[in-house]
């Protein structure tokens, strides 16, 4: 399964890698010409007293990203009921629909860590740890809600959409640094809960209600 | 190898059948043939199990197919209407993708019907005709070596060469290895050259269910012209008459004399009277009307 899934994305996981890491380098570059022109002790005061946090180009990135992924992955097989090949594998439906869950996840989850980490590493040349912490668990929300964006889009859609925009509502409520400190666990709850939502529209395709 | 005991589905408040009831023996190709919106595709997504019947059960190798053992699918081969297989995928990543699913998977089978197709392992589905893409999925099938496939409207979209290489290539498959078949198509001649037995439906019912030797062995066309203000009344045992100034036309499995004695006995006064043998086709559309 995952070896379909991965023909399916690979190149769409590629251009997503090339594009996300230049984004954060272009971040990290931009950050830097500021040092220059206005030397980091303006940066430090300002991300302290003024809740700057320099990577705000980022935010839709990867709720971007996100999207297209579980466009990609997801519209082949919806073309042509062309899930119906995967149902038909002698394996259980539920397990092969997980497993491309999961592919889409972990790919999507590995992308951002990339991510997050250049974007840790880059800024530690410019600020002390924790001025560096402020900034990342700004970004976390939004990776996260690049995660949950794996989404029913079978029957109902209208419904599901308004769901899934409320839910990623909730993902970008605050522009505040660490607003969601405490949120955080339940967002990520809330990503793993939004992994398990499409299955409720695989069991209605196969009872033939899609 | 298949039993469907009344069955009844509902799209809606729409009928589709009621307590429809069929069986297809081992090693036997069941063609089953309906005119458009009769429940083909109904019948076929319920034997695959991608719906579920408002009532009734449908038993594959004994078990129904509402929690059948997903294991159980390695012997079913499934060919989805318009030959839809992984299009993105090239023609040698699909035989990689499916090998891994079944354990008598012969690939052999595959890379041979491939070769004759002219294209290169590396070329994808996609872009590929829809005669080579019929040929990519019967391949398929025919590594998976299932002891049963269900075919949906396995002619959509194909030219006649490819129909009738399709057919052959299917045929010479099924009944060396002694595979069960149940398909449907919309052009009933390809079935002719291929099914042992067919199924009529007609709307919310079956018609009849038997081998395509004994219904075109026994069913007539007669035609006949009807004697001046004589008229024809309804008749058991015939299907759809037609009357157009005064020509008659009309089927049953009544041979000719039974047919013009009962036509007697009814006060039917005629003349020209002719009966003839005829193909599939044209007994589908008599026993089933032309509208």
């Amino acid at each position: 399964m995952l070896y379909k899934e991965w023909i399916k994305t690979r190149w769409f996981y590629a251009v997503a890698l090339l594009t996300t890491f230049a984004l954060c380098g272009y971040v990290l570059l931009n950050i830097n010409r500021l040092v220059s022109l206005k030397g980091a002790a303006h940066l430090w005061e300002v991300a302290m007293f003024r809740d700057a946090i320099f990577i705000d180009m980022m935010r839709y990135v990867p709720l971007l990203v996100g999207i297209v992924a579980a466009v990609v992955q997801f519209v082949p097989e919806l073309v042509h009921k062309r899930l119906k090949l995967t149902m038909h594998l002698p394996r259980g439906y539920v397990r092969s629909v997980m497993e491309m869950l999961l592919f889409g996840f972990g790919c999507l989850a590995l992308l951002f860590c990339g991510n997050l980490v250049m974007l840790l590493l880059g800024l530690q040349t410019f600020f002390a740890n924790e001025i560096v912490w402020h900034i990342v668990l700004a970004a976390l929300p939004w990776y996260l809600a690049g995660l949950s964006c794996l989404e029913p889009v079978w029957r109902r859609r209208i419904l599901n959409i308004m769901i899934s925009i409320a839910c990623l509502r909730i993902f970008y409520m605050s522009p505040a640094p660490e607003a969601y400190n405490r949120l955080l666990p339940w967002l990520t709850v809330l990503v793993v809960v939004s992994l398990a939502l499409p299955l409720l529209s695989v069991v209605r395709f196969k009872e033939g209600k899609e | 190898m298949i039993d469907c005991i009344n069955l009844t589905h509902y799209y809606g408040k729409r009928c589709i059948y009621e307590n429809l009831s069929f069986s297809v023996p081992q090693g036997r190709i069941l063609g089953l043939l309906g005119k458009n919106g009769t429940g083909k595709t109904t019948t076929i997504n319920i034997l695959s199990g991608f719906l579920k019947p408002r009532s009734g059960e449908c038993r594959i190798f004994g078990q129904n197919i509402i929690g059948m053992n997903p294991e159980l699918r390695r012997d079913i081969g499934l060919l989805i209407e318009g030959h839809i297989q992984y299009s993105f995928m090239t023609i040698r990543q699909i035989e990689r993708f499916y090998a891994r699913f079944y354990p008598q998977w012969d690939k052999n089978v595959y890379y041979d019907l491939m070769s004759m197709l002219k294209v290169a392992p590396n070329q994808r589905i996609s872009r590929m005709s829809c005669g080579q893409r019929s040929q990519v999925a019967l391949g398929l099938l025919m590594a998976q070596n299932p002891k049963l496939l269900i075919l949906d409207d396995f002619s959509l979209g194909l030219d006649p060469g490819y129909r009738r290489l399709f057919i052959d290539y299917l045929r010479d498959f099924v009944k060396s290895s002694g595979k069960t078949v149940f398909l449907t198509s919309h052009i009933i001649q390809d079935m002719e050259r291929l099914i042992d037995d067919c199924i009529m439906m007609d709307y919310g019912k079956i018609i009849l269910q038997m081998p395509v030797d004994e219904l075109l062995g026994k069913y007539r066309q007669y035609t006949f012209r009807l004697a001046e203000n004589s008229t024809l009344p309804e008749m058991a045992d015939v299907y759809h008459p037609t009357v157009i100034r005064g020509n008659v036309e009309l089927g049953s499995f009544l041979d000719a004399e039974e047919l013009k004695s009962r036509l007697v006995a009814n006060g039917v006064a005629f003349e020209d009277f002719s009966s003839q043998k005829v193909n599939l086709e044209d007994a589908f559309i008599g026993l089933t009307g032309k509208y």
